[in-house]
């Protein structure tokens, strides 16, 4: 009796325990956090792990530098633990609500004096105002993947200083994804390093960080994928064709056809060259990226082959 | 006994200007140190525990106590303005995380808080309806706000112009009420929180129209040319901010150049502090940086210095007062010397003669007594608003 008596105090005693010990274990829960586009969301969950749930609300088929969240999408921002910025301007949506201003982290804080500005075209003024113009920033950022390093490691800064007892685990997997941009990065360079003449045209201007990092002059167009440029258009592209002799066209889409057919008629090829701003359909942005490059390859290898 | 107790009644009831004047005076003795206590220490309350909650406030070069004031009470006194580069700067030293405030412009008669979401995180805000402000031109309206004007989120609260002949200033923006905040027992009950952005909306800085690059309106442009098109002052400015017009508006300049009122300041740590603070030693910084437990603690000295001031005078009033009462009574039952003796003749014994005298003033201090309770009920009720009306 006296000994059945014991054994379930003992048995108390280890329960209460094991419930102490394992407390602050049970109580770290997962870290939520919001992103603005898809590349943050790689790059934070990747180095988050399972410590944090990291989450991009926008549907699959806009482009988050543009896109606007609902209100409720809003709220639920506003009640994440993070949300992380790309900064430069991206997501103008950002400045037209409410969000928590301590608890945001704008991960192209610490190169800001490199990003590159982008003039409007056209100023207004109103009132007895001065001209002014909503001028803007150039925001892909993640194409230069060096800085796409320094924004990984302001993810990882901002997870630490969050939860500073998963440092280690913050740093291990910051450590890895920086050795796969770093790979990237020698890969694209390599690759650009064999362009001749170093002249790129883009459908859309959002190759500057790219052209930069890799010594490209990039000349951009304002052209969709799916919609066949107008004759105006084209005649533009003849016109910079007389001062810029480039023979690749970069598209983050594939354009239709008929555009590549005709741009192949002025001596242009087009390439695919995903920013990989939202989702991709399949894979994720490191094989974007991968098949960036070897779209990038093959093009500049035929290109160059005698 | 009983007997005793309904002939002083009714004597009372027969004299009945000299019993409510008696009344009056026994009450006023206990009302007023009793109502000094309540507000002295709602006062002590509401000044201490939100200071002492505030580690830091920055603002610029003036008066310390009208910065506290604004910061921490949005007092009337609206102090010197900062700039945004000045937060920006203080967030950049890695000291501190801050909390920008605007504290200039009113609704109906409450202030308009212009602040961060962080704020609620800080005071430790939590909504009792709606949601927090969202698009700009949304605000979250105190327990009292809501309760004096009957609002509750979906409705709609006009900010009140600063100055009302000034036809080509800025008009009132009309704001939704997204949110009601439960309620605190402090500052913030009285208060309509909006973000820091929709006050420069209030104030002009930030505006929304019609696009005017795309304006067909011959009236409202002046020039257009390939790079700039210049509008006159027609161009109707919206004072009402909607999902669809909010991608409209856009502040002009340098973000870094508007308007704050302070900043509070939350450092990391007490090394971080004092690092802190001593940045802003030199008198030739535009900027300064209180604790606002150091201000109300000036305040309160002040503040407990006048009320042994009162509590001396109250003193000598009583004393006054209570001898008025003696004197009252002496002279009434020197008045009252016929009729005693002819209770006496009746077969009246000194005793019961003793207990109806007795009688007479357990009643009046009893009456008394019931006034002073219902005044204390009053004056707890509504010390919050004395308060912020004598003391903030």
């Amino acid at each position: 009796m006296q000994v059945a008596v014991m054994t379930r105090a003992a048995r108390m005693v280890f329960g209460l325990m094991l419930m102490i010990v394992t407390a602050p274990l049970c109580a770290a829960e997962p870290l939520t956090v919001y992103t603005v586009n898809y590349p943050l969301q790689y790059f934070a969950q990747r180095i988050a792990g399972e410590h944090a749930k990291v989450i991009f609300p926008a549907p699959d088929d806009v482009d988050p530098a543009f896109w606007v969240p609902d209100r409720q999408t809003v709220l639920a921002y506003q009640g994440a633990d993070l949300i992380m910025l790309n900064g430069a301007d991206y997501a103008g949506w950002v400045k037209k609500v409410s969000l928590p201003r301590l608890r945001l982290v704008d991960t192209s804080v610490s190169f800001r004096q490199d990003l590159i500005d982008v003039q409007d075209t056209v100023t207004h003024s109103h009132g007895g105002e001065a001209a002014h113009s909503h001028s803007g920033r150039a925001f892909t950022t993640w194409l230069d993947f060096e800085l796409a390093v320094m924004q990984a490691r302001a993810l990882t800064e901002a997870l630490s200083r969050k939860r500073p007892e998963h440092r280690q685990d913050f740093e291990s997997n910051f450590e890895r994804l920086r050795q796969d941009l770093r790979a990237l990065d020698d890969a694209l360079s390599q690759v650009l390093s064999g362009l001749q003449p170093p002249r790129l045209f883009a459908s859309h201007p959002v190759y500057q960080y790219l052209a930069r990092r890799y010594q490209v002059v990039v000349k951009s167009m304002v052209w969709e994928p799916g919609i066949l440029p107008a004759e105006q258009q084209w005649q533009s592209l003849r016109g910079f064709q007389e001062n810029f002799s480039a023979e690749l066209m970069l598209w983050e889409k594939p354009a239709l056809p008929q555009t590549m057919q005709r741009l192949r008629a002025m001596g242009i090829e087009s390439v695919v060259f995903d920013p990989c701003a939202n989702r991709p359909g399949q894979g994720d942005f490191l094989d974007v990226m991968r098949a960036n490059i070897a779209n990038l390859e093959r093009v500049v290898r035929t290109d160059t082959a005698p | 006994m009983i007997s005793s107790v309904y002939i002083a009644w009714r004597y009372l009831v027969f004299n009945s200007g000299r019993t409510l004047t008696l009344v009056a005076c026994v009450s006023l003795i206990a009302v007023v140190p009793l109502a000094l206590e309540i507000i002295v220490e709602e006062s002590k309350r509401q000044l201490v525990e939100r200071a002492q909650r505030t580690p830091l406030l920055v603002g610029t070069r003036g008066s310390a106590l009208d910065l506290v004031m604004n910061s921490l009470y949005f007092s009337d006194e609206v102090p010197q303005e900062m700039k945004v580069a000045g937060a920006q700067e203080i967030a950049a030293t890695d000291l501190a995380a801050t909390i920008p405030l605007y504290v200039r412009f009113r609704a109906r008669g409450f202030p308009v808080v212009g602040t961060t979401l962080d704020y609620f995180d800080f005071r430790g805000l939590e909504l009792q309806a709606g949601t927090a402000f969202v698009l700009l031109g949304e605000c979250v309206i105190g327990a009292t706000v809501a309760e004096q004007l009957g609002l509750e989120p979906g409705d709609a609260l006009l900010s009140t112009p600063e100055t009302v002949f000034d036809l080509a200033g800025v008009y009132p923006l009309k704001m939704r009420v997204a949110g009601v905040l439960a309620r605190t027992n402090g500052a913030d009950d009285l208060a309509v929180l909006v973000d820091l952005k929709t006050t420069w909306v209030i104030q002009g800085l930030i505006h929304g129209h019609e696009d005017v690059v795309k304006s067909r309106d011959s009236s409202i442009i002046i020039d257009r040319s390939e790079r700039n098109v210049t509008a006159n002052a027609k161009l109707m400015q919206y004072r009402e901010i909607t999902e669809d017009n909010a991608g409209s508006f856009h502040l002009h300049g340098d973000e870094g150049a508007y308007p704050l009122t302070a900043v509070i300041a939350l450092p990391h740590d007490d090394k971080a502090e004092t690092l802190l603070r001593g940045r802003y030693l030199e008198a030739d910084n535009p900027y300064q940086v209180v604790r606002p437990r150091d201000v109300v603690d000036g305040l309160m000295a002040n503040i407990f210095r006048i009320r042994t001031v009162l509590d001396t005078v109250i003193l000598f009033v009583s004393l006054a007062t209570l001898m008025a009462l003696v004197l009252v009574f002496a002279l009434s039952l020197r008045l009252r010397q016929r009729e005693i003796d002819t209770i006496f003749k009746l077969g009246c014994s000194r005793s019961a003669m003793a207990q109806m005298l007795a009688a007479e003033i357990a009643i009046v201090a009893m009456m008394s007594a019931v006034l002073v309770g219902l005044a204390m009920v009053v004056v707890s009720r509504y010390d919050q608003q004395v308060v912020r009306a004598l003391v903030l």
